[in-house]
Formats: C-alpha cells, sequence, structure tokens
C-alpha cells in the first residue's frame, strides 16, 4: 500500500494500516466512510480513496 | 490452518522469487479482550514458516510496554514488519491493525517483499521530494478485508 511504500522512504513518516471493522470505535472518530482512508497526524490531514502517489505526497505535505 | 494448500502455494512461490534480505514480524497481542489475537497468531506462523528469510517475534503487549512504546504500537493484534534479524533490526514505519485477512494478507504481503527489496518502488521525483521531508508524519490508513 502507497502509505508503506512512504513509510519505506521517509524515516520521519509511521504508517499503520488498521483493519476499520475491528478496530471500529477508532474509524468512527475519524469519520471513516469508505475504505482505505488516510489520516494524516490525527486528524490534520485526510486522504479519501486511493490515489496517485503525487497527489497523497502532496495532500502529505500540504498537512503538516 | 488459516491458508488454504492453494494460497499457500502461491505465497511460498512469490517468497521464493521475491524476497532478498531478511524480514523480523514484531508482532504484539493481548491476552485478554482481543478476539483476533490467536487467529493472527496462527496466521503469521503459517505465513512466516513459508520462507528462511522470515522471522517473528510474539510480544504480550501488556507485559511489554517498553517493546510496544518503542515501536509505538498500540493496538492488538498489532504487527510491525521491520527488517535484518535479532538485535540488528531496521523499523521502516510499518504497520498493521488488525487480523490481516483478505485484502489485507496482499497488502501484508507485499509490504514484506517491499522491505526485503528495501525498495518502495516509488517514482523517482516522489523518492527527490519525501528526501526533503523533515517533520515527524503518522498515517493511519483504515482498511477492511473486503
Amino acid at each position: 500500500m502507497l502509505a508503506h511504500q512512504m513509510a519505506m522512504e521517509s524515516p520521519f513518516i509511521q504508517a499503520e494500516a488498521i483493519e476499520a471493522i475491528e478496530f471500529y470505535d477508532l474509524a468512527m472518530r475519524y469519520n471513516v466512510s469508505g475504505v482505505p482512508q488516510t489520516t494524516i497526524n490525527d486528524g490534520a490531514g485526510l486522504i479519501l480513496g486511493a490515489v496517485p502517489e503525487e497527489y497523497f505526497l502532496q495532500e502529505l505535505k500540504r498537512a503538516i | 490452518m488459516m491458508l488454504n494448500q492453494e494460497l499457500t502455494n502461491q505465497i511460498k512461490e512469490l517468497f521464493a522469487t521475491q524476497l532478498i534480505y531478511p524480514i523480523m514480524v514484531l508482532y504484539f497481542f493481548r491476552k485478554n479482550g482481543c478476539d483476533t489475537c490467536d487467529e493472527t497468531s496462527q496466521l503469521l506462523d503459517e505465513i512466516t514458516s513459508l520462507s528462511d528469510k522470515l522471522q517473528i517475534t510474539k510480544y504480550d503487549l501488556d507485559e511489554n510496554p517498553a517493546v510496544a512504546q518503542k515501536y509505538n504500537v498500540q493496538l492488538t493484534p498489532g504487527l510491525v514488519v521491520a527488517a535484518g534479524r535479532t538485535g540488528e533490526l531496521t523499523d521502516y514505519g510499518i504497520r498493521f491493525a488488525g487480523i490481516p485477512s483478505g485484502y489485507e494478507l496482499g497488502s501484508l504481503i507485499h509490504s514484506i517483499i517491499m522491505v526485503s527489496k528495501r525498495d518502495s518502488g516509488l517514482n523517482p521525483d516522489v523518492r527527490d521530494q519525501l528526501r526533503d521531508l523533515k517533520k515527524p508524519v503518522q498515517l493511519q490508513v483504515f482498511v477492511t478485508p473486503t
């Protein structure tokens, strides 16, 4: 998955794949409505769906 | 058996051709209040038995809070895909929370291969931009097995 690829490339990035049904409360906390949904730095940014890597990176940079 | 024979053979073949450097899976569980920990443990045993480049270390999260904190693992079942062997691990920040079944099993296999190859597979331009990143970033990717 793209988030893991980003983590692999940068020592500053940690990426966790979270099973949304198993961790329902956490998914609700971040208003997860579809998957994949990526939360950046505890809600500072949000990426909905599977997106190209350039777009993912821009959203990541915008959030930090 | 968590994996059927066909899937076992497929993964074994993939590992035989794709894995390069050794991988350590750090698995965190809880004895109580973790519905999928036993299944995940068994699944990871089966996966890591498919190549001699794969090892697994299991931690009871409640009994090993320092290890859990070091790897920033709070959820169980939780796992870290790290590179290397015991005593010389490199953590690339790759985590899974919840049982990696269905679609997530594919993600886990791919992440293991990626770390074993030491290659993110990202575009050169994206790699360049990531090199300039100097702030900590925490990504939480919500997924489902289907």
